[in-house]
């Protein structure tokens, strides 16, 4: 049951898990064409700035979600090695992380329309008044109400999972195991460091990764039900969701197979 | 004679219920002394008192004194990870931490001083010296780079006593160290105690009177968190004073 992962068990488990990666990379190439396309004839995506306006989106998003994640893994941390097992505090965060998981995350987006996009009075799909048509306003353009609540969604949908996930993964690192080095003399902060962190490591990454792919794919909806409300297309729209779906894909994909590679023995040993 | 632990008037709590009651116990220097008595009597308690791992548990007070090594370990100017240092501790089911033999021995030496203050050999010879004191040289030699949890379990519990051999303890307490072993892994351990005795002193907590019997020299019986008779093992099994010990021992009850 609990056999030593080997050196070669584990390159063997590596390729097996690759596949979905090579799936993937397959299911990538029609997408990048599509971006790449400049034929706008052909594909509404493609004003000469979709590239950047794309890669622009795409670096927000993740540099939020990015410390959307850090700021659930600090707060996982102090929760669950830091504070009291009866803290009134920790059990009211907990079941407020409980609530927030547990709503499915296209209520976040439609959430994040009718609240912070209706603000930006860009889009006006809450009064259900055809978005404008003319130039000057732009939908989805980006200002900073729009922004606003773009990272708040993102932090929103993020961190409540991240901080699930991060516990689970803190939890999972023996208790025994977890005794005998502080009966070795070591500190908190470095059982922390020199033990339990290098264990869960893997499964807070692969936590993270899973929560952002959630974000992500909530996005792509969202934009794949837009351009089927509004056929024209005028922002790039069908470029952005290709490329969230693909982003979320890949996110998920990924931590999975990070728990299935390097998530060995580990944390889990009977 | 030496006492390497001593305790005056402890009492211990856990929230309202009373876990140790007025323990008064002196455990002689470099000698193997065993704790027995029922399931729930305050031994492990007692044990883990002394290397106050029972804090991390919250809602615990202690009363009394404890001195190892003429030190109260309950005074301010006591640092934990020192005390840790020198009272070790091994536990009911071998818990060897989840990377190589090889690091598992200079773990506690690692936590206990500066980055990168070891060289290779150095650390080398601690290793092959710690290994060889619980004669597991040789058979793990080639073996130093395998996870530590791979071994059988005889061997983890050995090398959980090893990884305790760098740090100098001068206390090695166990608690049921043998309750998950076979009875060859628990003959390996138990011949292992008798050779270091001497240089450490032992304290060990057992379920099982025979092993009691065989290893230690002093004995100590607890009941429902008091200490009710500590004599040379050989007196306490033939002539129990108390009535509850002569009842315990000649198995009536526990």
């Amino acid at each position: 049951m609990n056999a030593m992962t080997t050196r070669a068990e584990r390159k063997q488990k590596f390729v097996l898990q690759g596949i979905p990666f090579i799936i993937f990379g397959i299911a990538a190439i029609p997408i990048w064409k599509a971006l790449k396309k400049t034929d706008a004839a052909d594909m509404q995506v493609v004003s000469p700035n979709v590239l950047s306006m794309l890669l622009n989106d795409l670096y927000i998003l993740l540099s939020v979600s990015c410390l959307a994640i850090l700021l659930g893994i600090v707060c996982a941390f102090y929760l669950e090695e830091w504070l009291p097992k009866n803290n009134w505090a920790r059990r009211l965060i907990e079941s407020h992380v409980a609530i927030l998981t547990s709503i499915p995350s296209t209520l976040y987006g439609i959430l994040a329309i009718s609240i912070f996009f209706s603000y930006a009075g860009t889009l006006k799909v809450i009064d259900g008044a055809p978005p404008a048509q003319n130039t000057e306003s732009i939908p989805f353009q980006r200002n900073t109400t729009l922004f606003c609540g773009e990272v708040l969604t993102f932090i929103f949908m993020v961190t409540p999972v991240t901080i699930k996930t991060t516990q689970e993964a803190l939890r999972s690192v023996a208790t025994p195991v977890r005794e005998a080095v502080f009966a070795l003399g070591a500190s908190q902060w470095q059982v922390l460091r020199q033990h339990v962190v290098p264990i869960a490591f893997i499964r807070i990454l692969a936590g993270g990764c899973r929560a952002m792919s959630r974000a992500f794919a909530t996005a792509a909806l969202l934009i794949g039900i837009y351009i089927w409300y509004d056929t024209t297309d005028a922002g790039g729209m069908s470029g952005r969701f290709i490329l969230f779906l693909a982003v979320s894909l890949f996110l998920s994909v990924f931590s999975s197979s990070l728990t299935e590679v390097y998530d060995s023995d580990l944390t889990q040993r009977s | 004679m030496n006492h390497s632990i001593e305790t005056e008037n402890l009492s211990l709590w856990y929230g309202d219920f009373q876990a140790l009651i007025d323990v008064n116990v002196k455990i002689p220097d470099g000698q193997i002394t065993s704790l027995i008595g029922p399931s729930g009597c305050g031994k492990t308690t007692l044990l883990r008192c002394f290397n106050r791992v029972n804090e991390r548990y919250g809602n615990v007070t202690t009363e009394g004194k404890i001195e190892i090594l003429g030190k109260n370990i309950y005074d301010p100017d006591v640092s934990l990870p020192e005390l840790r240092k020198a009272v070790g501790m091994v536990f009911q089911r071998p818990n060897p931490l989840p990377i190589s033999v090889y690091e598992n021995i200079l773990f506690g030496l690692r936590i206990h001083s500066p980055m990168r203050s070891l060289t290779r050999t150095e650390s080398d010879q601690i290793v092959e010296e710690a290994l060889t004191s619980v004669f597991l040289w040789e058979d793990l030699k080639d073996k130093l780079k395998a996870r530590a949890t791979s071994l059988q379990l005889e061997q983890q519990q050995k090398l959980c006593i090893a990884r305790l051999l760098p740090l100098k303890p001068k206390i090695i307490l166990m608690d049921e160290p043998c309750s998950a072993l076979d009875a060859k892994g628990t003959l390996a351990v138990e011949e292992l105690m008798e050779v270091l005795a001497g240089t450490y002193t032992f304290l060990i907590v057992t379920h099982n009177m025979a092993q009691a019997r065989r290893v230690s020299e002093e004995c100590i019986f607890m009941f429902l968190g008091e200490l009710i008779e500590h004599r040379e093992t050989q007196a306490l099994f033939d002539e129990p004073k108390h009535e509850k010990t002569a009842d315990y021992v000649q198995m009536r009850y526990g």
